[in-house]
């Protein structure tokens, strides 16, 4: 039976009635293959506008150019923003809520009661861009790429698979993953729903060495074809006319602009009429976009956390957990949002997604101390913190490494006198290029640092381990729990969704009591568009990674 | 004559050994870590020493610096100038592309600072200490310290919300559509020759001032010469050539500036592919362009000196 599949997302998506028919005519066509093939290909992509109209260009502006061609290995919205209108996933998101996992290549699936056991059943008739049929063999050649890269080709979403055992194609148009342990469902579904897990050709992945970092245009089965590419300036696709699901692409054309995020050069070129979307827009533009007739201005959710690291291997002070637990209290959350308003848009929260069902609700984290709005509670706990710690008198000559950009550039000052006023900590800013930061911090060469990472999936076992993991590759600190790392572990395998929240629960209250870095705020996103534009709404999104491929997307002029 | 100008094509050339020696060695030894940019901030979290072994390797950067410095001659040498780092393009390429119109902006910024600068420079000297003189000395101060690309953003921004105006947001070249590329280059020609511009008129001020005193001026004024004719024929000649001097000098600062002015404007020229490649830590996209501006800054400098003997019939190269 298909296996319908919503996310822990607080907002609930749109027409779930919908779905489930979807589902229900997919789950049917598994007892009846037979007749119900037809019917359950054409129904199998939700959502058709009926007012919808075909042709148009839609210029689309979206951050800068990508660094290489080869969207596995990146971790930026420069290669999804642009390429993925070019390829399918497995499974993807519903364009209209962003959370709803339904079928893509895949028109159905099985999973096995014990959760170790994924079957695909793949669609007949997929054409690569170069003519080329799909199989499964695509699908293992890719898979066994994210999953076990070879030397050199570094892929992040690899962590997401460290369950999968065995790939095995069953027949070309059948494929098993087999797990060594048990995943939760939304964490497995998620995984092959992620934008990022695009399916390339298993002869162009030969050909290439599994290295597809500059090779551009490799093909893809997406609704848009590769037509040419002004190096930094624009990517120009053409519809797919012999894409799978008929009908769709509507529009003929897309052009996807380069633009630096949050720039006035992307807001200008919004502004002016010449991008019909945009995406990552600067908060002064966006504003400014709202206010504009015929512009509807949308702020979702992204899969980022600002945070500030203190180094446990350098700072003795810092292994004490009073002393973290004290400069974590000592912050004004709310300044930190406010202070950036007009460069970046922000929100509170703490060691998990704030909009994810498992975290604490809102209304109830801003009861906590160090998330309120009036922080003396906070700042008075800090001080006995620290003074207990017998750091009373504070800290002196701190090297507190900060990113050069314009968030962090602001922040770092904010901070520096929060932790001045309220700890008598006082730190030497150092503001270092991005590619320098992450160097530094990777060397353990700072005291503090302040930076974002980021997540490919909400699910908390995505970024548990990568952010607070013992030896997790963006544990800057070097912070370590046992007690955490190993409900961290149960919170992974555990299936039964009710238990997994409380012990998700208790995880948060371990991190707000030995902190692994100092929350500062979550990123969101903002986008603007042409009303002309129709069908697709980001508000219910989470992140910009999964839903990309404009293949929904019409224009009503 | 010949003996001369092979003498200034060796030092030129010694200049530029030397200058990509510099950029080769400061590029190198400068903190910051090019993967970051290719693989990204999750994936450089992520990212195995093998990976990192097998990258730096694939990258060239692995080699010595003497072998790696030894490619670099040989792919100038070669006309492909090496690829970038990231998309595989060569720079050959980008710099056909981009540098057309960063040429444009040049030369238009070089002809408004003309423009603007002379009229300029000559209605002060013929009237010292008049009101226009005032006028044009306190102009000519601010577009020396107002920042071009403070300038250039106040510009972008005012047409945009005054007339909801942006230029192209991509290349058009000159052969493709002549006035969509005059709408792409006349902001950062502006901008930057407006500057240079200032300094042309305190220059020519300043050297007309003097040769307006000399003896045969005075003569030419005693023989019943016109005003006009005076200034234009006999004084100004004269007067040019150190604003010329200055303007080879310019040159390089509107190469440097316009780094930050097509930043500002959004023009996808050379200056703004350097600033990207700076941030990317692009090696060899950076080190071929700093070594192609200090190229162009240390030919116009041999064409300025050349031209002494064509303006000032006095002067012999020896």
């Amino acid at each position: 039976m298909a296996d319908p599949v919503r996310s822990k997302a607080r907002k609930p998506g749109v027409s779930r009635r919908s779905f489930l028919k979807t589902v229900g005519v997919a789950g049917a066509a598994t007892t009846a293959p037979g007749f119900l093939r037809s019917r359950a290909e054409a129904q199998d992509t939700p959502y058709r506008d009926p007012a919808a109209k075909r042709g148009g260009t839609l210029r689309y502006g979206v951050h800068t150019a990508p660094a290489h061609f080869d969207v596995h290995q990146s971790g930026t919205v420069a290669n999804i923003g642009a390429q993925s209108p070019m390829y399918d996933t497995l499974l993807r998101r519903d364009p209209r809520d962003g959370q709803t996992i339904i079928p893509d290549l895949a028109f159905k699936w099985d999973v096995a009661p014990d959760g170790k056991k994924y079957t695909f059943y793949l669609r007949k008739g997929v054409k690569f861009h170069d003519g080329a049929e799909f199989t499964a063999e695509d699908v293992k050649a890719t898979y066994e790429r994210i999953i076990r890269p070879p030397k050199g080709v570094v892929i992040p979403r690899t962590s997401l698979f460290t369950a999968v055992g065995e790939i095995v194609v069953l027949d070309p148009y059948r494929i098993e993953f087999r797990l060594t342990e048990p995943r939760p469902r939304a964490f497995m579904l998620g995984a092959f729903a992620s934008g990022w897990n695009i399916i390339v050709r298993k002869k162009t992945l030969d050909d290439n060495q599994g290295n597809l970092r500059q090779v551009m245009a490799y093909p893809g089965t997406g609704p848009f074809r590769h037509v040419s590419r002004k190096d930094k300036e624009v990517w120009i696709m053409e519809r797919n006319p012999d894409y799978w699901n008929k009908g769709l692409p509507y529009v003929d054309r897309l052009e996807v602009y380069h633009m630096p995020p949050f720039s006035p050069e992307l807001g200008s070129a919004f502004l002016s009429g010449k991008l019909d979307y945009a995406r990552l827009l600067d908060p002064v533009s966006w504003r400014k976009a709202k206010e504009m007739p015929g512009v509807t201005a949308a702020a979702f959710n992204q899969s980022v956390i600002q945070a500030c690291f203190m180094n446990q291997k350098k700072v003795k002070a810092f292994q004490d957990v009073r002393v973290r637990r004290a400069m974590h209290l000592a912050m004004d959350r709310h300044v930190l949002v406010d202070v950036v308003k007009d460069t970046a848009p922000m929100q509170i929260g703490g060691f998990v997604y704030p909009f994810h069902e498992a975290s604490t609700p809102k209304a109830e984290l801003e009861k906590r101390l160090g998330y309120q709005k009036d922080p003396k509670a906070a700042i008075q706990e800090a001080k006995k913190l620290m003074q207990a710690a017998g750091y009373g008198q504070g800290l002196k000559g701190l090297d507190f490494l900060v990113r050069d950009a314009a968030t962090f550039k602001l922040w770092a000052v904010a901070i520096q006198a929060m932790l001045k006023e309220n700890l008598n900590v006082e730190t030497n800013l150092r503001v270092v290029q991005i590619s320098q930061w992450f160097e530094e911090a990777a060397a353990g060469n700072f005291d503090i640092a302040i930076t974002a990472i980021v997540s490919s999936l909400m699910d908390p076992s995505d970024y548990f381990t990568a952010w607070y993991g013992k030896d997790g590759p963006q544990n800057y600190a070097g912070w370590t729990n046992e007690q955490f790392h190993s409900l961290a572990r149960n919170i992974e395998r555990e299936v039964d969704d009710g238990k997994r929240k409380t012990m998700i629960r208790q995880a948060e209250d371990i991190l707000e009591s030995d902190p692994p870095l100092i929350p500062v705020s979550y990123e969101q996103i903002y986008d603007a568009w042409y009303n002309k534009v129709r069908g697709q709404n980001p508000t219910p999104y989470f992140g910009i990674y999964d839903v990309v491929r404009w293949d929904q997307v019409w224009l009503q002029s | 004559m010949q003996k001369y100008l092979l003498r200034r094509a060796f030092f030129a050339l010694g200049t530029l050994i030397g200058v990509s020696l510099i950029i080769f060695v400061v590029l190198r030894i400068l903190p910051g870590d090019p993967l970051v940019a290719i693989l990204g901030v999750e994936g450089h979290a992520k990212m195995a020493p093998a990976d990192r072994e097998v990258l730096m390797r694939d990258l060239g950067l692995a080699d010595s610096l003497p072998v790696q410095y030894a490619r670099w001659l040989r792919d100038i040498a070669t006309g492909q100038l090496g690829k970038s780092f990231f998309r595989g393009d060569t720079v050959r390429d980008l710099i056909l592309h981009r540098g057309p119109l960063s040429a444009e902006i040049a030369i238009l910024a070089l002809i408004i600072s003309w423009l603007v600068g002379l009229p300029v420079g000559i209605l002060s000297a013929i009237r010292p200490n008049g009101w226009a003189d005032a006028v044009a000395r306190s102009l000519s101060v601010l577009f020396i310290a107002v920042p071009g690309f403070w300038l250039g953003l106040l510009i972008v921004l005012a047409l945009l919300f005054w007339f909801g105006y942006k230029a192209p947001i991509v290349i058009v070249q000159l052969w493709q559509d002549p006035w969509q590329n005059f709408q792409l280059i006349l902001g950062p020609a502006v901008v930057l020759g407006l500057a240079q511009g200032a300094y042309i008129a305190r220059m020519s001020r300043s050297c007309l001032l003097e040769v307006i005193r000399e003896d045969y001026v005075r003569t030419a004024r005693a023989k019943g010469t016109v005003e006009r004719s005076v200034v234009l024929h006999h004084a100004l000649p004269n007067a040019l050539l150190p604003v010329i001097t200055i303007s080879g000098v310019l040159l390089g600062f509107v190469l440097g500036g316009s780094v930050a002015v097509e930043q500002a404007f959004g023009v996808p020229g050379l200056g703004r592919a350097l600033v990207v490649a700076i941030i990317e830590r692009d090696i060899i996209v950076v080190q071929n362009l700093v070594l192609l501006y200090a190229g162009i800054f240390v030919v116009v400098n041999v064409l300025v000196d050349m031209s002494y003997a064509w303006l000032d019939p006095r002067i012999r190269y020896q």
